[in-house]
């Protein structure tokens, strides 16, 4: 009997068997080392996406998730409806059937303009109105500048949910914890890239520093722009189209960041999200103030009525 | 089709510019017939509501009660603390009160209670709940010194360096009482849901004037009568009258930043009303006898108009704060307010 045994057709491919795990196997799958201390995101190309839903299945499969209801939701191939406590990517499909007078359409720009397909994520936000609201701290930055919600810390007081401006973070009903996606956080402590991009077939979704995929994302847009697809810009980067760029007052990028070929609201995008927290101070401080005048009204009122009557 | 258009090598015209306004044909599930330049994608929420239900709401109430009473207690200990006694006494327990009795609901809407006390585990200063958590908890324990104080007092003691300690925290607790007023509206507006988010100034201002308002209706409805609750009674007045003003204002902010949904104001400013109603109604009825039995039966009747404005005015604040957030969860639930209200400015 061998010491280590095999099925005969498994020797043929022996140089499969490694010796032990690679060390940094990003760097052969998505051409990054993944070191702590760098900023790492994800830039997800749409006009590459073809639907097939490599990445809700790897991301499931390597988290543990359970399954969504397999039944259709009449949103076209969509039968995840959106983000939440158990769902970390969620592909849109927005069918252009008709050619709005009514008839369908016999002529296609190229590159999908009739079928607009999108791998919505987590887009761990710089900085991150999820983060900024958790009283607890179970939400932090992590060493790869990426957002994680720490399991055994977080209380489900369920405020980051209503603070994230893209309805991604929820409070699980089943464990009552927030739950959103990790960017794969244990995966990038082993030097291996996230679930998702590994598995996405065409690299629609393209995961790397946040610097390398900036300057890739633009030289994409410039050549989709040569090629005829005028409607193609980024979405979440820093120097985004003043129209839509993907975030709004205090809101500094998306570290997932997004190109798009329609409006953004066409994807369940808003425009230009505003970063909640710039809303704390002048609240408080009005706040304050209101209570500061009815105090001084009340010690008028005390006061006027002390003289005169006991 | 599509292989001809190819293949005989004519383009289309690309689709216009990703910022331009397109008109939007009519699409089964276009709710909003108002906005037909936004597209949607088929109308599912681009947000997530919060989870915040009537727990929620009546801590708020309840938060405002306990954080005013304790400006008020202050207000009357500084004026005229041996004309006040009733109030600075019932102040002082409805602080305790509620301090504990919120706590208990707030914990109990934790999703993960038994973990509740992670609360205190860092400061954030961006986020309104870190604050409200540190608001709280010194409050409470403020509360806790001023109404042990008080017991002593109520069971016969007499002045003490330990009374001078507790009249001594009488003034921060006033200032964390503000606070408990008030932060509540700041949270809701610190988040992305665009009802809450479109009056950051609003909300606070007028879940405070709410606040002073009921805390004044509170605690005329624990005192006998006489001069004390007459100085409840034009505090409630002056207080539901900014408080009155303020809710007026609520339907055109939300107008002005492109919320279509609606809270429904009309209960509150009803309710609100009240404590003027009863001023114009004790107003009508005084000069009205001099007679003995006749001035009795009108006290009478004005204790009661007086009880009724006061219960009047908590039903109002309760209104208040649980439409604002049944109409907040609505909205995150409407992807064009969020659109609209996420443009670019």
């Amino acid at each position: 009997m061998p010491a280590n045994p095999v099925h005969p057709r498994a020797l043929d491919y022996a140089s499969s068997f490694l010796p032990g795990v690679i060390p940094q196997e990003a760097e052969l799958t998505a051409g990054v080392i993944i070191e702590p201390g760098r900023r790492y995101g994800f830039f997800t190309d749409t006009t590459l996406c073809i639907g097939c839903k490599a990445c809700e299945v790897a991301c499931k499969e390597w988290n543990l998730l359970p399954a969504d209801d397999l039944k259709l939701r009449g949103h076209s191939y969509d039968n995840t409806g959106d983000l939440g406590a158990m769902t970390w990517r969620h592909v849109h499909f927005i069918e252009h059937i008709d050619n709005k007078a009514g008839g369908r359409v016999t002529e296609m720009a190229p590159f999908q303009s009739n079928w607009l397909m999108m791998s919505d994520v987590c887009k761990h936000c710089s900085p991150a109105p999820c983060l900024e609201a958790c009283p607890t701290g179970a939400l932090f930055r992590t060493e790869f500048d990426t957002v994680v919600v720490q399991q055994d810390i977080c209380n489900g007081c369920a405020y980051c949910q209503p603070a994230c401006p893209f309805g991604v973070v929820e409070v699980g009903r089943e464990d009552g914890k927030a739950h959103k996606c990790t960017l794969c956080y244990d995966r990038l402590k082993g030097g291996l890239e996230p679930a998702c991009a590994k598995s996405c077939p065409t690299d629609s979704i393209q995961f790397g520093e946040l610097s390398d995929l900036h300057e890739r994302a633009h030289r994409r847009v410039a050549l989709l722009h040569e090629q005829g697809v005028t409607t193609a810009y980024l979405y979440g980067v820093p120097d985004a189209p003043r129209e839509t760029p993907g975030h709004g007052e205090g809101l500094r990028e998306l570290n997932a960041f997004f190109l798009l070929t329609a409006p953004p609201e066409t994807y369940n995008l808003p425009r230009a999200p505003s970063r909640p927290a710039n809303r704390t101070g002048p609240g408080l401080a009005t706040g304050l103030g209101m209570m500061a005048a009815l105090a001084a009204a009340a010690i008028g009122l005390f006061a006027a009525g002390k003289n005169g009557r006991g | 089709m599509r292989q001809s258009a190819i293949r005989s090598g004519v383009l289309p015209n690309p689709p216009p510019l990703a910022g331009a306004k397109r008109e939007e044909t009519a699409r089964p599930g276009n709710s909003d017939h108002g906005a037909v330049e936004i597209p949607t994608y088929y109308d599912l929420p681009a947000l997530k509501q919060s989870f915040y239900g009537w727990k929620v709401s009546t801590y708020i109430l309840i938060a405002g009660i306990a954080g005013s009473s304790q400006i008020l207690a202050a207000v009357a200990e500084f004026t005229d603390a041996q004309a006040n006694q009733n109030v600075i006494r019932n102040a002082r327990y409805i602080a305790l009160g509620g301090s504990v009795v919120g706590a208990a609901l707030l914990i109990i809407d934790l999703h993960t209670p038994t973990r509740f006390y992670n609360m205190l585990r860092i400061f954030r200063p961006t986020s309104p709940m870190s604050i409200g958590s540190y608001v709280l908890t010194s409050f409470g324990a403020l509360s806790a010194l001023l109404a042990a104080a008080q017991l002593r007092r109520d069971l016969g003691g007499g002045p003490s360096g330990f009374d001078t300690l507790a009249r001594a925290a009488q003034i921060p607790a006033a200032v964390t009482g503000a606070a408990m007023s008030t932060y509540t509206g700041a949270l809701l507006a610190a988040t992305s849901t665009p009802l809450w988010a479109a009056m950051p100034k609003l909300l606070p201002a007028s879940f405070g004037a709410s606040a002073m308002a009921s805390a004044a209706a509170a605690l005329s409805l624990l005192t006998a009568g006489g001069s004390e609750q007459e100085r409840l009674h034009r505090v409630e007045l002056i207080a539901s009258a900014v408080e009155l003003l303020l809710v007026a204002m609520l339907p055109g902010k939300l107008r002005d930043k492109g919320i279509k949904t609606r809270i429904g104001v009309a209960p509150v400013l009803v309710a609100g009303a009240a404590p003027l109603l009863h001023q114009i109604a004790e107003a009508v009825e005084r000069p009205r006898s001099n007679r003995a039995d006749d001035l009795a039966a009108q006290t009478r009747r004005a204790v009661r108009f007086g009880k009724a404005s006061a219960v009047a005015v908590l039903a109002g604040a309760f209104l208040l704060r649980h439409l604002v957030l049944r109409a907040g969860n609505e909205s995150a639930k409407r992807p064009r307010d969020h659109f609209r209200f996420s443009r670019p400015r």
